[in-house]
């Protein structure tokens, strides 16, 4: 919300600068985003007066205008059409000016002309947005030339952008932030009363007989001269839905004439975000920037009376608005109706039918109090924020229908040269009540963490508008003022008293803090292990958006039953992911893109799948991605296969688990190489799978080469490490091994890990461990074989292994292989 | 059988070796020099091995006299090898010790290990103040209820205030009249799910990712949040600044000053939110000059960094505690701009890029 600071030195007697009412306000909750100083960027450009036009030969669209600007008479060109007559005045950037733009003014040749100087336009020195023709002053602004225009037109302000939260209805006005500087500065606030209308008149007859009315000339600061009754039709208000319109008023002004506003008026709009347009209906923006209560100017003449009603819309009734655009209603909408049908979307916009014309000459003026939460509902149904609803939806002050109406009927009048009528409709289908709050100064102590005596409590709430109704000694009663709906309950006011006095007054304290029995779920300590050892075993760790497209699910062959977005921001990110496939792998081809030629990557993070509950399954799941060539020691980069895979699984697994993860073949996911890939299980379990990635998905992917994906299940895992529990110490061995190998040529059907375990198992216990040492195809092996050494480590618990028994065994083991494998022992 | 020959052969043969085998051991400059030398005379095709093969054929007065010789030697020739050797490898040494220095620059050679996400690394440390203070951590769905995002945590219904939060709604496309389920927005759903689950006293930490319909150039659509509240008898605001400001010391720096200005989130009341001293320019170090100059604070010297407030009482009905015994204090901050703020990050699409290049430099 922008702020005039200007205004708000007219409204309350501060004293204090910007920067300090800035500050203060910010710590109490409006928060001061920005702040522009305005009228101090327009030196050199000042009032002049034309001594003399004429157009430029064959230059029918230039003049050249003489000028004085209080100095020099000086020749300028100017390019618009509305140069006054000698002795108008203009605004004139003197050469050496710099325009807010940051065009600097020079003498040049124009159209073989000398031009020293420039004069301006509203726009150009963007004090409004009028870029039509070139600003003339008013006659009845005194200004000599030379003066600067900044003095001249008095355009000092300083403009203050405030954050408002949700909760501050009342600040959406001038008022209201006159208000609340007022307390925060300790300098008060009295509501001031409206100016008045020069010339006013007796609504009698202009309303039906019985219509509840309040009188707007005492609200008036002037005796304004009563003028006879206008012969208008009588007119009356009903509200056929009194939950969501509590009160409805209308004032009249009679006689106006649609012209432009003055300067001021349209400079003080301009520079607080809106765009002046004539002298009503700025005023009408004008009250709704004071007051924080939007209020709307119907044409009377185009109301089709007598009676305006409140009602809610028909189903598929329609409406132009006064953007041009054709609405259409539901239920559940309030409109504002004349004989003829609907005239306004009450609180949020008129209707394109009643709005004011340049032949309008009498007003209605309607000030009213909606129910909030209707008007955001039509308001968001309709896609129409507007300044307007953007209030009633917050809540506006149900109270100050009479004195918005007084000052608006007053405004207009004055603007436009018309009269106000003295009363106005004030129609209350549901009266205000106040809320009654108790407050306990005891309570706002325990709250606080520090002593709030009561008499200081009483006269903080008192300054903003509370009303005392009864009064304890541990407590008392207050009611909340009906420009404050966001005090309800006690802490409300205990947060007023807080921010009023300064969170700062606030003392620092260290709590004490009950650690909890179970402390931090084991799970979740279990995904921070994983993922150090993910780290630790070489991988970088990748986020990507939870949400992406259907069609990267299908092209990665992964579940495409995914939880749909029903107002995602784009088709890309429509669906939450069912696998963590499309993210990762599209990063590694991206990184590779980018020149990485070794990509190690992780992310762990949940997964999304639709369940027969109302809320999602979300599994977490630990992903693995290896693309491009794994970094050899200068130079022997080789591209990662699946035994990278193998590998930092297990390494992964074994720093988590202390043991090693076994690889099987098995049904692989249809996105892997059915060929060049594994299930993995820990411990006889599940637990994941690795493998190549399918060369038809990696081309539909856009992979490059051959990737390497690979995916833990981290529940499972983490119920498998509470069911092993921590890893148990052994023995270590007392007495020797003795190691012997073992040779074979041995057909590729099987497998070195089933041989190697049929090998372990044959030797009753006495081989401790089998690995693979060399595995040889080629030269002097047939086709589809391959050679395969063992190394066989013999160890008994119980004694030292005598040669011969060793021997034994290993001639066992040399038997097996070429029974069972059919191997030719080498 | 003997043959006196064999006798001047053999002792000819002694003595040949006997002259020649130090010599030639000593020249030797490397180890397999030195071995294949000292294979001349004792490698099984060696001088001294094949005189020994002749011993069969010495007279038997001879034979004892002869072979004590030979060994004698045999080991003689051991001897000098071992003192060669020794030479060798003490050369061999001080020319390493004395020679050029390896060429260091050269890359070393390891399995690398990879790193955390800048989100992570901070979520870690965030996290370990806080579970230093005594609270624990807790997590919950991504996917939630509209009642635990909004109602449950007293925002009004049709209110502006969920307005802040531009929610992603769970349904089918356009479908957006079903509002029950949606991608949490806050993690402060969590607030709930614990409380409803668990009786104070409660002291959680609550981090996570968090989703909200803001794509441009200081907004991601999903962003990480760490949400902490606790809850006793007798909590009060003044230990929310307390806790507060200890860990912005502890996670920024011990000098920073802190302020807490009246701000509103519906869940908790007084609500505020939390300026530190701009870790920009330092601002605590009172240089004005340049935090005038400063982009990141717009020369104020303080910077946003987090929402919190007393937990509403509308929070503590909704989930059935007793909302004039308990009291409790809230907070949230997001995580993406604690890491911008902490590494420099000049953009929060960074964070979700995964450019490798990015990655590797934290
Ligand atoms: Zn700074």
């Amino acid at each position: 919300m922008l702020v005039s600071f200007r205004w708000l030195q007219e409204l309350c007697p501060v004293d204090a600068g910007v920067d300090e009412v800035a500050h203060r306000i910010s710590l109490a909750g409006l928060e001061v985003e920005a702040m522009e100083e305005k009228g101090k960027n327009l030196t050199g450009v000042v009032i002049a007066e034309v001594r003399a036009k004429s157009p430029l030969p064959k230059k029918d669209k230039l003049t050249l205008v003489t000028v004085f600007d209080g100095e020099n008479e000086l020749e300028v060109v100017c390019g618009a059409a509305n140069v006054p007559e000698p002795g108008g005045r203009v605004l004139f950037a003197r050469s050496g000016a710099v325009l807010p733009n940051g065009m600097e003014i020079a003498p040049r040749k124009v159209a073989g002309a000398e031009s020293n100087g420039m004069i301006c336009s509203e726009a150009e020195l963007e004090i409004g947005i009028d870029a039509d023709g070139i600003f003339v002053v008013d006659p009845d602004t005194e200004a000599l030339p030379g003066t600067s225009v900044a003095d001249a037109l008095d355009l000092y302000d300083v403009i203050l952008d405030i954050g408002l939260t949700p909760n501050r209805p009342d600040c959406l006005g001038h008022v209201g932030i006159a208000r609340e500087i007022g307390v925060l500065l300790g300098v008060g606030f009295t509501s001031r009363k409206a100016a008045g209308p020069r010339r006013s008149f007796a609504a009698a007859g202009s309303f039906q007989a019985g219509e509840p009315t309040t009188k707007l000339a005492p609200l008036w600061d002037n005796d304004s001269e009563a003028v006879d009754t206008p012969k208008l039709p009588a007119i009356f208000v009903e509200i056929a839905d009194g939950d969501r319109c509590p009160r409805y008023g209308a004032a009249l002004v009679s006689g106006v004439k649609i012209a432009p506003s003055p300067f001021w008026l349209r400079y003080r709009l301009h520079n607080l975000g809106l765009r002046a347009l004539s002298n009503v209906v700025d005023a009408t923006n004008l009250i709704l920037l004071e007051w924080g209560h939007p209020i709307h100017a119907f044409d009377l003449e185009r109301l089709a009376g007598p009676k305006v009603l409140v009602r809610r819309a028909t189903q598929g009734e329609k409406m132009a608005t006064l953007d041009e655009v054709e609405r259409t209603f539901t239920e559940d909408d309030l409109l504002i109706c004349d004989a003829d049908g609907p005239v306004a979307v009450a609180g949020v916009m008129g209707g394109r039918d009643t709005e004011i014309r340049d032949e309008t000459s009498d007003v209605l003026i309607e000030c009213a109090y909606f129910d909030p939460r209707s008007i955001r509902r039509t308001s968001r149904r309709l896609g129409l924020h507007t300044d307007s609803s953007h209030r009633f939806e917050r809540g506006v002050d149900p109270g100050a229908v009479p004195r918005v109406l007084a000052s608006a009927a007053s405004l207009i009048a004055e603007l436009g040269g018309g009269a106000a009528a003295t009363t106005a409709i004030d129609r209350i289908s549901i009266p205000f009540e106040p809320n009654s709050i108790r407050f306990r100064p005891a309570r706002a102590a325990q709250l606080l963490g520090t002593p709030v005596p009561q008499e200081e409590s009483l006269r903080i709430l008192e300054s903003l508008g509370c009303q005392v109704v009864e009064q304890g000694d541990d407590a008392f009663i207050a009611d909340a003022p009906s420009w404050r709906p966001d005090l309800g309950r006690e802490v409300d006011l205990i947060e007023e008293v807080a921010r009023v006095r300064g969170y700062e007054e606030i003392p620092t304290a260290v709590p004490r803090v009950h650690p909890s029995e179970a402390g931090t779920s084991g799970l979740l300590k279990f995904v921070d292990r994983l993922r150090e050892a993910a780290v630790a075993s070489g991988l970088y760790e990748a986020v990507n958006y939870g949400f992406l497209s259907i069609d990267d699910l299908r092209k990665a062959r992964v579940s495409i039953d995914a939880v749909p977005l029903a107002n995602p921001l784009s088709e890309e990110r429509s669906v939450m992911r069912t696998s963590l496939l499309p993210g990762l792998t599209a990063a590694a081809t991206r990184a590779q893109r980018r020149g990485a030629t070794e990509v190690r990557l992780f992310e762990l993070a949940r997964t999304f799948h639709p369940t027969d509950d109302t809320l999602p399954r979300e599994d977490t799941v630990l992903a693995i991605t290896l693309a491009g060539q794994r970094a050899g020691w200068i130079g022997g980069e080789q591209s990662f296969d699946l035994y990278d895979g193998k590998g930092v699984i297990q390494a992964v697994l074994e720093r988590v688990f202390g043991q090693k993860p076994k690889l099987t073949v098995g049904e692989l996911p249809s996105f892997l190489h059915p060929k060049r890939g594994a299930r993995v299980t820990l411990a006889s379990r599940p637990v994941g799978f690795v493998g190549e990635m399918h060369p038809d998905v990696g081309d539909d992917l856009g992979l490059i080469g051959r990737v390497i994906y690979a995916e833990l299940d981290v529940e499972g895992l983490y119920a498998l490490s509470e069911e092993l529990g921590p890893t148990q110490a052994r023995d270590l061995p007392k007495y020797p091994a003795v190691a012997r190998d073992i040779a074979m040529l041995v057909r590729d059907q099987f497998s070195a890990g089933e041989i190697a375990d049929a090998l372990r198992e044959v030797s009753k216990g006495l081989a401790e461990s089998v690995r693979l040492f060399d595995l040889y195809r080629g030269d002097q092996i047939p086709d589809g074989h391959r050679s395969l050494a063992f190394r066989v480590t013999y160890r008994d618990p119980d004694g030292t292994l005598t040669d011969k028994r060793v021997d034994k065994v290993h001639a066992s083991l040399a038997k097996l292989a070429s029974d069972r494998f059919e191997a030719t022992i080498r | 059988m003997a043959e006196p020959d064999a006798v001047q052969t053999f002792e000819n043969g002694l003595a040949e070796i006997r002259g020649a085998y130090a010599e030639a051991l000593r020249a030797a400059r490397s180890e397999p020099e030195l071995r294949l030398i000292n294979g001349r005379y004792v490698g099984p095709q060696g001088e001294l091995t094949k005189l020994l093969k002749l011993m069969p054929k010495l007279p038997g007065e001879q034979r004892r006299e002869l072979g004590q010789a030979a060994n004698a030697l045999k080991q003689e020739i051991q001897a000098t090898f071992d003192e060669a050797l020794q030479s060798i490898h003490r050369s061999a040494r001080e020319a390493e010790l004395t020679g050029p220095p390896l060429d260091v620059t050269l890359p070393g050679r390891w399995q690398m290990p990879g790193r955390l996400h800048p989100i992570t690394r901070v979520r870690n440390e965030v996290i370990d103040i806080f579970v230093s203070l005594g609270f624990d951590i807790a997590d919950g769905p991504e996917v939630e209820l509209y009642e635990n995002c909004f109602d449950k945590l007293g925002f009004p219904p049709d209110h502006p205030a969920t307005d802040e939060q531009d929610t992603f709604f769970i349904g089918a496309a356009g479908s957006i009249d079903a509002q029950s389920v949606l991608l949490r927005t806050q993690t402060s759903t969590i607030q709930i799910r614990e409380m409803m689950k668990r009786e104070p006293p409660l002291a959680i930490v609550s981090p996570g990712a968090v989703y909200r319909r803001d794509d441009d150039a200081t907004h991601s659509p999903m962003f990480f949040q760490l949400e902490g509240f606790l809850v006793d008898e007798d909590v009060t605001f003044a230990e929310l600044k307390g806790v507060l400001t200890l860990f912005l010391r502890r996670l920024f720096d011990e000098h920073i000053a802190v302020r807490f200005r009246a701000s509103y989130f519906p869940f908790v009341e007084p609500g505020g939110e939390v300026d530190m001293s701009c870790v920009f320019c330092r601002a605590w170090e009172g240089d004005r000059a340049r935090t005038t100059q400063c982009r990141v604070c717009k020369g104020t010297g303080w910077m946003e960094i987090l929402g919190c407030g007393m937990i509403h009482p509308v929070v503590f009905e909704n989930v059935g505690y007793d909302a004039e015994k308990y009291t409790g204090f809230a907070f949230g901050m997001g995580l993406d701009r604690i890491a911008m703020l902490k590494y420099g990050i000049p953009n929060i699409k960074l964070l979700y890029e995964n450019d490798v290049r990015f990655l590797s430099q934290f």
